[in-house]
């Protein structure tokens, strides 16, 4: 069975559309990346899995049980962690603390959020000397390393990661792709990116989508494989046929 | 010399009681983004509870003390769920009408009951101050001072140094993310107007014995309060407590000096000047990390 089932979700803001019936699926285990351009419904579909935006109908089913129309802080008790677009680190708190916070859908005590936040530096051994560090202090990488690090305090079946390559250094995104090629071993991830090259690295399967629709999924070489969709989407050279 | 000792034992006594209503301004404004209005009728309340359990219901001090503070946490519940949350997906605007039209409930019920004439609360102790060198200080403003510095450590204790104070933080500081993190943003907001109730309250019940238990006396703490939490830099913990000594001090020495009749002047003066020249207030810069 598959851990998270969309079936024609519908997302309205206003009078936009901004999901007009999508559809995907993510099994367990799986690396599952969402590419589109800007404006074509990828944050939003990640906003209607963890609760933040109400879907107006559709349903999306995690572990066969409906959770549409939940509400975030119920819905990441359940084992789904979004770790949103721009990283949203708390600019007052530290490093650590940030961290700490991530463990909130669980029950455990201060001392054991304090210990596995440390043990999340092995993972992350690159903001490890600023764990001390304010929020508000650090660069984008950092805070980009601190955010996907928070996000799996949450010990979720499911992380979502928006956009976590935008506005960082290549040698960084090559970093941050290690690393969740590394958080693959035990977790299940929806990854949206606009760099296709980088996002079906990684992954297992991939959708495209398009004004609020799925205009295609595939395997990572399949998609490739698609003259148009390389081109629009996945930066090659072939010419797009109407 | 010893008069300067004495005004400024003074002035930080009544300027911790502006600290203690300016910090329950602050810690609800950064949880909600919204100035309630209603901060200084939490201490008119809970000075108007003391003297029913402590005058009219003649129970000792202590206990009259406790219970005015637990109806002030259950105020602070029902201001939550009667002004704040019906209201909390609204613009700032609707909310700040609702904390006004919240006050105006609370003064005029009080007055309903009580009559516009000012009650008179007996302070804690019976001894009425002790003389230490050439300052004499007044036993009720070392109750306000040692309470106050009490709290100012309670406070920095408990949001550095605890998960609680940490979710508080992050709540006040981003809720959608809060709220994906899995805290419970609804609870954080309560536990917020509670606390900032309790604190409203105690300031009330601690600067009652001194001033009379007015219907008045709430909007005149509160516009003090805010002067020093403007002065201080808005939103700001630190500041709104030297906002609140400052303000306290500048017009007690103002009417030593310069005018009784004009004291209240003096912190509007101070208010204006900081508008003009320093808009973002003495500590208004550290404000600009929340955006």
């Amino acid at each position: 069975m598959a851990l998270l089932d969309i079936r024609d979700l519908v997302v309205r803001y206003g009078e936009i559309e901004a999901l007009r019936g999508v559809s995907l699926t993510v099994d367990p285990g799986q690396v599952v990346t969402l590419l589109g351009a800007n404006g074509a419904g990828k944050s939003t579909t990640l906003r209607a899995i963890s609760g933040l935006t109400k879907p107006a109908s559709g349903e999306i089913l995690f572990d066969g049980k409906p959770i549409a129309g939940l509400g975030p802080e119920t819905i990441v008790r359940l084992g789904i962690s979004h770790v949103p677009e721009g990283r949203r680190i708390f600019p007052g708190l530290t490093v650590k603390e940030n961290i700490m916070l991530g463990g909130s859908n669980r029950r455990a005590a201060p001392s054991e959020l304090s210990r596995e936040a440390d043990a999340m530096f092995d993972l992350f051994p690159d903001i490890r000397k600023f764990s001390g560090a304010l929020g508000w202090t650090l660069s984008g990488g950092q805070l980009q390393m601190v955010a996907v690090a928070r996000g799996l305090m949450a010990k979720p079946r499911l992380l979502l990661l928006d956009e976590p390559s935008l506005g960082l250094a290549p040698v960084i995104v090559q970093a941050l792709f290690k690393i969740i090629a590394e958080i693959r071993r035990t977790t299940t991830v929806l990854l949206v990116e606009q760099n296709a090259r980088m996002g079906l690295s990684v992954a297992d399967y991939g959708y495209v989508l398009e004004t609020g629709r799925i205009v295609l999924g595939g395997k990572p070489d399949e998609l490739w494989g698609n003259e148009a969709i390389a081109a629009a989407y996945l930066g090659g050279h072939a010419k797009i046929s109407a | 010399m010893d008069l300067v000792l004495q005004l400024l034992f003074t002035g930080i006594g009544i300027g911790a009681v502006y600290a203690l209503v300016a910090l329950g301004f602050v810690l609800i404004f950064r949880a909600t983004n919204v100035v309630n209005f209603a901060q200084g009728e939490f201490s008119m309340v809970a000075a108007y509870l003391m003297v029913v359990f402590s005058v009219d219901l003649g129970w000792p001090y202590w206990l009259s003390f406790l219970l005015s503070l637990a109806g002030m946490a259950l105020l602070g519940v029902i201001f939550n769920l009667g002004v704040y949350y019906p209201l909390r997906h609204r613009s700032f605007l609707p909310v700040i009408i609702a904390t006004i039209g919240a006050s105006i409930l609370m003064a005029n019920s009080v007055l309903a009951i009580y009559g516009p004439q000012p009650q008179v609360l007996q302070g804690w102790f019976d001894t009425p101050g002790i003389q230490l060198g050439p300052v004499y200080l007044d036993s009720q403003y070392l109750l306000i001072i040692a309470v106050t510095i009490a709290l100012v450590i309670f406070n920095y204790w408990f949001f550095e140094h605890t998960m609680l104070g940490k979710k508080l933080q992050a709540t006040s500081q981003d809720k959608e993310m809060a709220s994906l993190l899995g805290i419970s943003v609804s609870t954080m907001i309560m536990l917020t107007f509670i606390y900032s109730a309790v604190l409203g309250g105690l300031a009330g019940i601690l600067v009652a014995p001194v001033l009379f238990v007015s219907i008045q006396m709430g909007s005149t703490i509160a516009l003090k309060a805010f002067a020093a939490t403007i002065i201080g830099g808005f939103g700001d913990v630190t500041g709104a407590i030297i906002g609140g000594l400052a303000l306290g001090v500048i017009e007690t020495f103002g009417a030593a000096y310069i005018s009784v009749p004009y004291k209240d002047g003096f912190a509007f003066l101070v208010l204006i000047l900081f508008l003009v020249f320093r808009p973002q207030g003495i500590f208004g810069e550290r404000v600009a990390e929340k955006a």
